[in-house]
Formats: C-alpha cells, structure tokens, sequence
C-alpha cells in the first residue's frame, strides 16, 4: 500500500494500540526473543526508553550510548543522537550535500529501489532517490549490524557520516521497537483528497487585525484549490503540477477551518479541544488572540499539532518545546535588542548607571523583562528601574527629575506614545542629559514619527522590522494577494506575516515529498534554506529553531519634516 | 628471460611510488590544498560575549586551526567539532596550547550562551573558541577563507590549518577521520 494512500483516523487509543503491536512485535522478533530485560517491560516504558535513546543518545541504563565518529573517534553518544540527523520525524534530512536517509520502521523493513515507485518522472523525487543506493529490506539482525558497525546489508559502510553505536542486545532491542513506531502512519488532517488547516481567533480581536491575518491564508487555500482543480480537469497543466510538486500534493485540496475562541483565556482549552475532536487539522495556520500566546502553545504541544507563525507579540518562550513555530520572540526581543546593543557601547559609560522606565503593563514588563535578561548576561550591574504604574502619566518634569537624580549614562524608556511629550523635552536639557535614551518603536507605535528634531541626536529606537524605505518594494507581494482590494483595509504588518505563513507553507510542502507527517513539516522548515520575504529584513531557519526571525534595529529619526529612519545597528546584534 | 631479484625490487618501488600512492591519495575522502589567506581585520565575539580581534588572534605564536560550522547543523557540523574533540583530548593537558577556533556561519542564531552550550556538548577545554559576529563580518571572514557559503544549508566540511608561511594554510576538505586530521596536522604544525 503506499503511503499516500494511508489515512489516520485513529484516536489516541488506537494509536497506543498500534504502538504497542509494533513494539511487541519488535521485540519478539529481535534475536529470537532473547531481550529478556526488554522483554519485561511495559510498552510505554519500552517506547521512553527508546524515545531516549533516540532523541538524547542516553541508555536504559542512564549512561550515555558509546559512539564512534568517522569510525575512530570515541564520542558520548549525546553528542550525536539519531535525532540530530535522521531527525524527530525519523523522515532524515539533506543537508550540505549529505544526505541522511529515513529510519523508520515503514521504511526500514522495505528494500530500498533506484527509484521511488509511481514518482519515477517527478524531478524533485528522483534527485532524492539517487542519493541512497538500492538495498534489501533490513531485519532487525541486520539493522543492529549496521548500528553497531556502519555496514548496511549490502556490505557499503555509512561511516563517513555516521557513528557506529557500542549497544547491546537489550538495549538494541529497545532502539528498534522504538523506530518501528516512528512515524508510523500519517497523520491526522490527511486525506488522498485534501489537507486540512485550521487556524484560530481570539475573542476581541480587532476586525481589521484578523481579517488581515485570514486573506493571505484564504487567498493561498484557494489557490491551490484550483490549481488541485485544474490538474483534475487540464492535461497540460496536470503535467506541468507532476513535474512540478508530483501527482499526490497536486490532486490535494486544502482547507482552512476558523476556530473562533470566546471568554476568558482559561476557557480557550476546552473550546480548542472540542474543535479538534470535531476536525483534527494537520495543522494550525497562524493565528491570533490578544494576549499571551501560551494557552495555544500548550494545547499544541499535548496534541503534537504544529502550528506555523501565529500573529502574536507574546509568545511561548522555551528552548525544547517543538509545535510552534513563532516569527520571533515578540515584544521582549526589543529589549533584548536594546541591551545587547547598549552593552556594544560600555566602555563609554566610564561606569555610570543605566536607568530602566518601566510601564507596568503587558508591553512594558515584557520589553523590561527582555532587556534585564539579555543585560544580565553581559555581566554588568543592574539597571535601575523606576515602574509606572499603569495610569501613572509619565511628565516631562517627571521624566527630567529622573534624568537629573539617576544621572544614567543610558535612559530606557518602555512607555507608549502618551510618554511622547515627555521623551521630546529631554531634547532640551543642557545638564544631566543622559548620553542615550532608548525607546521600543512597537511600543511608542506610528508617535515615534513626531519625535521633535531637537531630541532626535538623543533618541534611540528599537525597530524589529526593515526599514520602510527599503520594504516598499514588497508592496508588489502583498498586492498580489490582494487581487484589487486596497491595502490601506488591511494591518500591514499582519497582513505581511500572514504572507509570509502562506508561502512557507508551500515550500515546505512541496519538500515533503508526500511524508505528511506534522513532525516532519517541522523537520522540513528547519531545514530549509534562507529566503528573502517581506517584512523582515532576516528570517532564518535551522533544524530545531523555532524563532525564526532574530534580529531588531537599532534606529534614529532623520532630519526634516519627513525623516527617514537611520540605521544604527546591524539587524543581528551580538 | 629471468628478471633480477634487483631489478624486481626496482619495478615494485616504482609501482609503489608512481602507481599506488596516487591512487590512494585519490581514494582519500578529502583534499588537502595550501592556500594563501588574507584575514580579514574583524572583531568577533566568542562564547563568553568577550571581543575578538580575528586577525591578531589567529597570528598568535600557537598552533591554529580553523573551522566553520553552526550550532544546530544535523550533518557535518557534529563531525567536523568531533575532530576538535579528539585533538584535544590527544593533546591531553596541552590543550590550551593549541588554538582551535570554530566561526559560526549562522551568526543570526548562534549567540555566546547558544556557542557555549554547544562547546559543553563537545567537551571542549581550554583552547577551543566559537565565534560569532554581524552577518556582514562573518561573510567577510568566510570570504578571507575562501569559504563563503551563501546559504549555510549549502556548506562543506573544511578545516585549515596555519603553517609556519606569514598567510599560508592547509586547507582540509571533505570527510576526514581523527587519525588522518591528527596526521595532516601533525605534518603542517610541526614541518
């Protein structure tokens, strides 16, 4: 049966029950059922064994798997998991022009041909087959040789990219029950005929925001929607979409449901729940709430849905969690930004104190936050900081004094436009004027244009986007999508974003190659190479890295009654 | 006609010489290039946020090697750092008397704490830097190298070793295992 044509139904009991066939038999079948210790096991235990071996390099036993690289060097395996190259999904990688085959059971039990069967005139598929060499079918006794020593059934040794593994039978094993679950049947939202989206919408979300966000994704849906139309319909155009992106994606529809939340954050999850089990989506797109990203974030995580790029300023910050796939770190980056640009500057500061200003509110504490973490790994003191409270008005006179008492080399002002007036007579001090004062061009908002000339030599502003003189030319893109409409209707950062979730997409799914696996479409977009959007003056990927824009200007406003911004930093600031 | 003893002796030397020498170095899985560098004269910054002044750091009087890699790479990366690994495990408490220096070529993501976590994870000692700086900086470096990567999806395995020449490298390309790496630089650091 080929794969294309496995649906996934199952509930998450079924898929325990799956499991834990692929692992009984997994184990019967290795050495003649001789892994006594294995064998005693539950299945659920034998499959976080293995998930540990595999992702970490760590043993049942706690110590880490023995590797060898290049075939002499002695490594601890946690230097070199199965994961770091075959990846989460088990689907493998090219990188670099090395290729890393797929290691799961579907694919490790089958001989491997020269040529993918039903793709053999699809450009992009039978690059992908040459890379690896024809072999037969592992059994588990030849998948453990080929671990252990790097010479796969054929005699050709993988070495050159590959450890070879000190791992005894048990725990091989353990190892092989594990890849035999991996990936081992597509999953939900997939059908032969289409692949289901859904994205979600907070309650009082402004409406111009949220239809911003939905135009792009509507506009990509029904694009390839006619195009899945038209391969049905047009032999020529058939042939130019198989050549193209191969005849299973190209017959694929898609759609995009709209998972619409009301009342309190503590109550999205049983709405999102009951959206899911009506309709599980393959995957989330975009998104967006007011407020903190993090209720989505963790329903995604339990439910192993990924969803790309949700519209929001406050995401989920975390090294390890793998479902959502964020523009950037939102809000707090400026303050990240801020700091580390600062730190770039010290040594001027002959040791004189840097002045935080805080506005207790959302974007204040979450600019504060970022600058505070990102100084305090540069070792120098603290800042000090003043709070507002929320309400508080932030007057020049107020603002003065600060300057005048603190007497701050740099002052950090985290406030909105109504600190305007304030930030603009810090111009016309002769004495006790701070060498530098920062402020966050998100949170000052379209204000920062006012920003008076006398007090612009002194104002600093964080700016996590490209300048606006040089992202006018993406107008074109967004124009496109737009087909008529006039994009003064729409939020231009949002809208952009929203682009930018469409056309990742798509490439990722065309890379694919008919693996829908929501851990590989991860796998995908982390291996993908940099490309130019709008918006964004950098997006980069790379496997595991799930914000994907990393930097912020630095900038000042020009001279002149309608000044330009001026850069002042690079985008990235180390 | 007998052949003599001699003059077999004399065909199996040149065969040896001519014939399997070149084939073997054919057959090795990397090239080995001296090439001629000029560094540029940029500040970096390692995994301790500390600044870098590449060029006086790479003219030190210690032995240097070099590398290109970034943290999160699923391929060649880990092999190339395992290389770094063993040398200094070889080099046993002289560690620090060899410099290793890795430069990212995914500046935007590696910062100091990402490169030192990573050094962590190779049991690296004292001697072996990661460096990172501004997008520009690195792609002048790269350049300097003559390993500029437009896309860092699409790197090779390179390694370069100074000789004792003002400018001169040994260039390493390809998969190389730890005894071949060990003997190449060897041969460079101690000509």
């Amino acid at each position: 049966m080929k794969m294309s044509e496995v649906g996934w139904r199952g509930s998450d009991c079924i898929q325990r029950l799956v499991l834990t066939v692929f692992l009984v038999i997994g184990l019967v079948g290795l050495a003649g059922g001789g892994a006594a210790s294995a064998g005693d096991l539950s299945p659920e235990e034998i499959l976080r064994q293995g998930e540990r071996m595999y992702r970490e390099g760590i043993l049942p036993s706690g110590k880490p798997m023995q590797a060898y690289v290049s075939g002499d060097i002695p490594m601890e395996g946690t230097s070199f998991t199965c994961i770091s190259c075959h990846l989460r999904s088990g689907i493998g990688s090219f990188e670099a022009n090395v290729a890393t085959p797929p290691t799961t059971g579907l694919h490790l039990y089958l001989p491997r041909k020269r040529t993918i069967e039903g793709f053999e005139h699809v450009p992009s598929y039978h690059k992908y087959a040459t890379y690896f060499p024809p072999r037969p079918a592992y059994t588990d006794e030849t998948l453990g040789d080929l671990i252990r020593s790097g010479d796969d059934p054929t005699g050709r040794s993988v070495l050159k990219v590959m450890p070879r593994y000190d791992i005894d039978d048990d725990d091989m094993a353990i190892l092989i029950a594990y890849l035999k679950t991996l990936s081992p049947e597509l999953s939900p939202g997939i059908s032969k005929e289409e692949i289901k989206f859904a994205t979600v919408i907070g309650p009082g979300v402004d409406q111009v925001a949220s239809d911003s966000m939905l135009v792009p994704l509507e506009f990509q849906v029904s694009r390839k929607n006619a195009q899945a139309k038209t391969y049905k319909n047009n032999d020529r155009l058939a042939r130019m979409a198989f050549n193209m992106i191969g005849p299973d994606l190209g017959a694929k529809s898609f759609s995009l449901a709209k998972w619409v939340l009301k009342g309190p954050p503590e109550t999205w999850r049983a709405q999102l729940e009951e959206y899911y089990r009506a309709e599980p989506p393959f995957a989330l797109l975009g998104g967006i709430v007011n407020g903190d990203w993090a209720p989505i974030h963790s329903f995604c995580e339990d439910h192993r849905l990924p969803d790309l790029f949700p519209i929001t300023d406050y995401p989920a910050i975390s090294d390890s969690d793998w479902y959502t796939l964020y523009f950037s770190r939102g809000i707090r980056q400026e303050g990240e930004a801020a700091a580390r640009y600062l730190h770039g500057m010290y040594d001027l500061f002959s040791g004189r104190n840097i002045v935080q200003v805080v506005r207790d509110n959302r974007e204040g504490q979450a600019l504060a936050i970022g600058f505070r973490e990102a100084w305090a790994k540069t070792g120098h003191p603290a800042p000090l900081e003043v709070v507002l409270k929320d309400g508080e008005e932030l007057t020049p006179e107020r603002l003065r004094k600060i300057a005048s008492t603190k007497n701050p080399a740099a002052l950090v002002v985290w406030d909105d436009d109504k600190s305007l007036p304030a930030l603009a007579s810090l111009g016309d001090l002769k004495e006790d004027k701070p060498g530098i004062v920062m402020v966050s061009g998100s949170f000052l908002g379209q204000s920062f244009w006012h920003i008076p000339e006398q007090a612009r030599k002194l104002i600093y502003l964080t700016y996590p986007y490209r300048l606006p003189q040089d992202e006018a030319r993406f107008d074109t893109n967004i124009k496109s999508i737009l087909v008529g409409k006039p994009m003064a209707d729409y939020d231009q950062t949002i809208i952009r974003r929203s682009y930018i979730t469409g056309e990742v997409l798509n490439r990722a799914l065309v890379k694919m190659r008919d693996q829908y696996y929501r851990d590989y479409l991860l796998d995908v977009i982390g291996m993908m190479a940099n490309a130019v959007y709008p918006l964004y003056e950098g997006m980069t990927f790379g496997p595991g890295q799930r914000y994907t824009v990393k930097g912020c200007y630095i900038v000042q406003l020009g001279p002149g009654e309608k000044p330009q911004l001026e850069r002042r930093s690079e985008w990235v600031i180390q | 006609m007998k052949r003599s003893f001699g003059g077999v002796l004399l065909f199996v030397a040149t065969f040896l010489v001519f014939v399997i020498q070149p084939v073997h170095a054919e057959d090795r899985p990397y090239q080995r290039s001296i090439v001629s560098l000029s560094i540029p004269d940029v500040v970096l910054v390692n995994q301790e946020g500390e600044k870098v002044r590449l060029r006086t750091y790479l003219e030190s009087d210690l032995p240097v090697a070099v590398d290109f890699i970034y943290a999160t790479c699923t391929t060649i990366c880990p092999i190339l750092s395992a290389g770094f690994t063993n040398l200094q495990r070889q080099l046993g408490d002289d560690s620090g008397r060899f410099r290793l220096v890795s430069i990212t070529i995914d500046p935007e993501h590696d910062s100091p704490e990402i490169m030192k976590d990573y050094l962590d994870r190779y049991r690296a000692k004292q001697g072996w830097d990661f460096l990172t700086g501004s997008r520009a900086d690195i792609n002048r470096v790269m350049e300097g190298f003559d390993a500029y990567f437009p896309e860092k999806m699409s790197h090779r395995p390179l390694y370069f070793v100074r000789t004792g020449e003002a400018g001169r490298w040994v260039r390493i390309e390809g998969m190389v295992d730890g005894q071949s790496l060990l003997k190449e630089i060897d041969n460079t650091v101690n000509k």
